[in-house]
């Protein structure tokens, strides 16, 4: 029974990584039609932030986490504003671009941080578990979780329940118009896609203490972030969520099989099958065209 | 019978670039240039089969190295085989597998003991899984972005898989200590002019098979797919059997570049079916020209080139990804049809007709957002 529970939270704190992950990718999908490759990117840009700014600067984690957000949805705004607002329209050109972002953050990195692999140290007060319920759980990965309910929350709130929200729905489902009507389109993009870029940023800088941080971390996250996004369909919040606790819970199960890496592929399979016969994601309505 | 129209620059260009790749030999006696030369061309014939795919049917393969990089192995498997002595352990055993505890030869290395096999294994191999992640995804209509996601999971995937199962596939360090390849009486030793000729008359019959595909009424339709896929659909093609078909071919030729890649570099790693692989093979299409067969093939041949010539120093490595990220965005930006573009442009002023170098439909539409969102 408490191997059964122990399961599926080890499912929840995959699931609320991923969903961090994904949330920012899915978001800049679903508002402007850009699938984002240099997320992953952004995602160790993220890591590398915080890394920096404790090691050098002596900050706490959690200032850090804040400071990061910004960073890193300033430097996605300045991305949207001198290149991808140049490609609307090209889809597969936006993927290329983004691509060459990637590498070319990437390459900074390397040449700037080294391309060795750095650590980010734990937080005292999280290294500890907790006990609840019977259970031991990692406060950490307890932050973990509450931080992604938080941002789920904060992102729900900000699309269903503010004037930018009313007006980022409203160039989702018809920018002509919603120009018609006097809304700033490009306004809207360049905030989302910072907005989408901070949250990738937020993301690397929760996972940092967890792995090692390295310029090519981002690479394996977002393949993951590719899966939830495809299966859960992109238009809805709750189908990113969905899919996210779905694909974590999964790959939590095979791996406690079989190891990792066939859990992948396993999912991997299960997704591609997934879209032969439910191509717009298990929770989304409308056809997707790429 | 429909006539198939080569404009007179069109052979010129390609009769230049035959002579140019086979004469090389004749005035390169280091045998390390040469084979370095060969693995360009292999890169060539890499680019070519995105092309096809990418340029010509408008599927952005981001996962072309699973292809090569599957075509690689069934060549190094049957070349580990054929490597004397034999095999190490008493059982006659590849000498990762007796390092790994492995007992007897796994079933599925069983067939690579025959050459014939593996060649026509490293090309089969590939297409099937194609077809089988072509048939998936395009009969459920799934097209664009979506299409380089799933082709880019798949990359990682695999790539991953293969590093896992260390006891079959050698894991990280690949299948080293390889045989050359012995082939109707003829040694193709890494480093010989033979081996260099395959490579040249592969590239070349790649360019040839993909010129003949996309002037066929199919290459037309896949075209005609690129540019509108609904509306080839309301003249009642079977537009998924199209990509299919295209995914296909590329994969087929992508393995084909792996086996000889194999034998050029005698050995098989997991290095071939990285996200990097993968990355350099869409640069050297957009550089070259995506929408040229000869334009992409040119791209990787030139990339490589200049990669090659500068990166003796490992220090300038990482420079030198840093610059093609650059460029990489430049011509994305700015040359959506590559350096093959301004070719065509010249040769056109040169005939008297008036060509824009970037495509009338590639300026920036405004946003019409037809994802389906709305």
């Amino acid at each position: 029974m408490t191997d059964l529970a122990n399961q599926i939270i080890t499912g929840l704190s995959i699931a609320s990584i991923l969903l961090l992950v994904s949330l920012g990718l899915a978001i800049i999908y679903g508002v402007m039609g850009v699938i984002n490759l240099a997320h992953g990117d952004f995602l160790m840009l993220g890591a590398y932030a915080v890394w920096l700014m404790e090691s050098a600067l002596g900050l706490g984690f959690l200032p850090c986490l804040v400071m990061v957000f910004f960073i890193v949805g300033a430097i996605g705004w300045l991305v949207e504003r001198t290149l991808i607002r140049h490609l609307y329209g090209r889809p597969l050109d936006t993927i290329l671009a983004t691509w060459g972002i990637g590498i070319i953050l990437q390459q900074a990195i390397r040449l700037s941080a080294g391309a060795q692999l750095r650590y980010v140290k734990m937080p005292d007060y999280l290294v500890n578990p907790l006990h609840l319920l019977g259970l031991d759980i990692s406060a950490y990965r307890l932050l973990i979780f509450s931080v992604t309910i938080v941002l789920v929350a904060v992102t729900y709130i900000l699309i269903f329940h503010t004037s930018f929200g009313i007006r980022l729905r409203a160039v989702m489902q018809n920018a002509e118009i919603a120009r018609c009507f006097g809304i700033n389109n490009a306004r809207i993009y360049s905030l989302t896609f910072a907005y989408g870029a901070g949250l990738a940023g937020l993301a690397g800088a929760l996972v940092s203490p967890l792995k090692s941080v390295s310029p090519d971390m981002g690479t394996n996250y977002v393949v993951d972030a590719f899966l939830v996004v495809v299966s859960g369909g992109v238009q809805s919040l709750f189908g990113t969520v969905a899919s996210a606790g779905i694909i974590g819970e999964l790959s939590g199960g095979f791996a406690y099989f079989w190891n990792d890496t066939l859990a992948r592929a396993l999912l991997f399979f299960l997704v591609v099958v997934l879209i032969r016969f439910r191509p717009q994601g298990i929770f989304a309505m409308p056809l997707r065209r790429g | 019978m429909r006539r198939i129209f080569i404009s007179r620059g069109h052979i010129i260009g390609y009769a230049a670039f035959a002579l140019a790749i086979l004469v090389v030999p004749l005035f390169i006696d280091d045998p390390y240039l040469l084979n370095k030369l060969a693995r360009y061309l292999i890169f060539g014939i890499l680019a070519a089969a995105l092309a096809l795919s990418w340029g010509y049917t408008g599927i952005l393969n981001l996962g072309q190295a699973v292809s090569f990089g599957l075509g690689s192995y069934c060549m190094a498997m049957t070349l580990k085989l054929h490597t004397i002595p034999i095999q190490t352990g008493a059982a006659g055993l590849p000498d990762f597998m007796v390092w790994n505890n492995v007992k007897s030869l796994p079933w599925f290395w069983e067939p690579f003991h025959s050459t014939a096999f593996a060649v026509v294994a490293g090309v089969a191999f590939p297409v099937v899984v194609a077809l089988l992640l072509g048939w998936f995804v395009f009969r459920a209509r799934v097209t664009g972005v979506y299409v380089s996601i799933i082709t880019l999971a798949m990359l990682v995937v695999v790539n991953l898989v293969i590093v896992d199962q260390q006891r079959f596939t050698g894991g990280f360090n690949g299948l080293t200590d390889l045989a050359d390849l012995k082939l109707f009486g003829i040694d193709f030793d890494p480093y010989s002019s033979a081996t260099y000729y395959l490579i040249a008359l592969s590239l070349l019959a790649t360019l040839m098979i993909g010129e003949l595909v996309v002037r066929s009424k199919t290459g037309l339709i896949m075209q005609a797919i690129r540019d509108d896929e609904t509306r080839v659909r309301y003249f009642g093609y079977d537009v998924a059997r199209y990509q299919i078909f295209a995914f296909c071919v590329s994969a087929g030729l992508s393995g084909f570049a792996g086996m000889l890649y194999a034998m050029v570099m005698a050995f098989a790693s997991p290095t071939f079916l990285s996200v990097q692989i993968s990355l350099s093979i869409v640069i050297w299409c957009a550089v070259g020209g995506r929408e040229s067969l000869i334009g992409s093939a040119l791209g990787a041949i030139l990339v490589t080139g200049i990669q090659g010539g500068l990166s003796e120093t490992p220090a300038f490595l990482n420079t030198w990804m840093l610059i093609m990220g650059a460029l990489f965005v430049a011509v994305v930006l700015f040359l959506p049809k590559g350096l093959i573009s301004i070719v065509q442009l010249g040769m056109a002023r040169l005939a008297g007709k008036k060509i824009s170098a970037l495509t009338e439909d590639e300026a920036p539409l405004p946003r019409g957002h037809k994802l389906g969102i709305g």
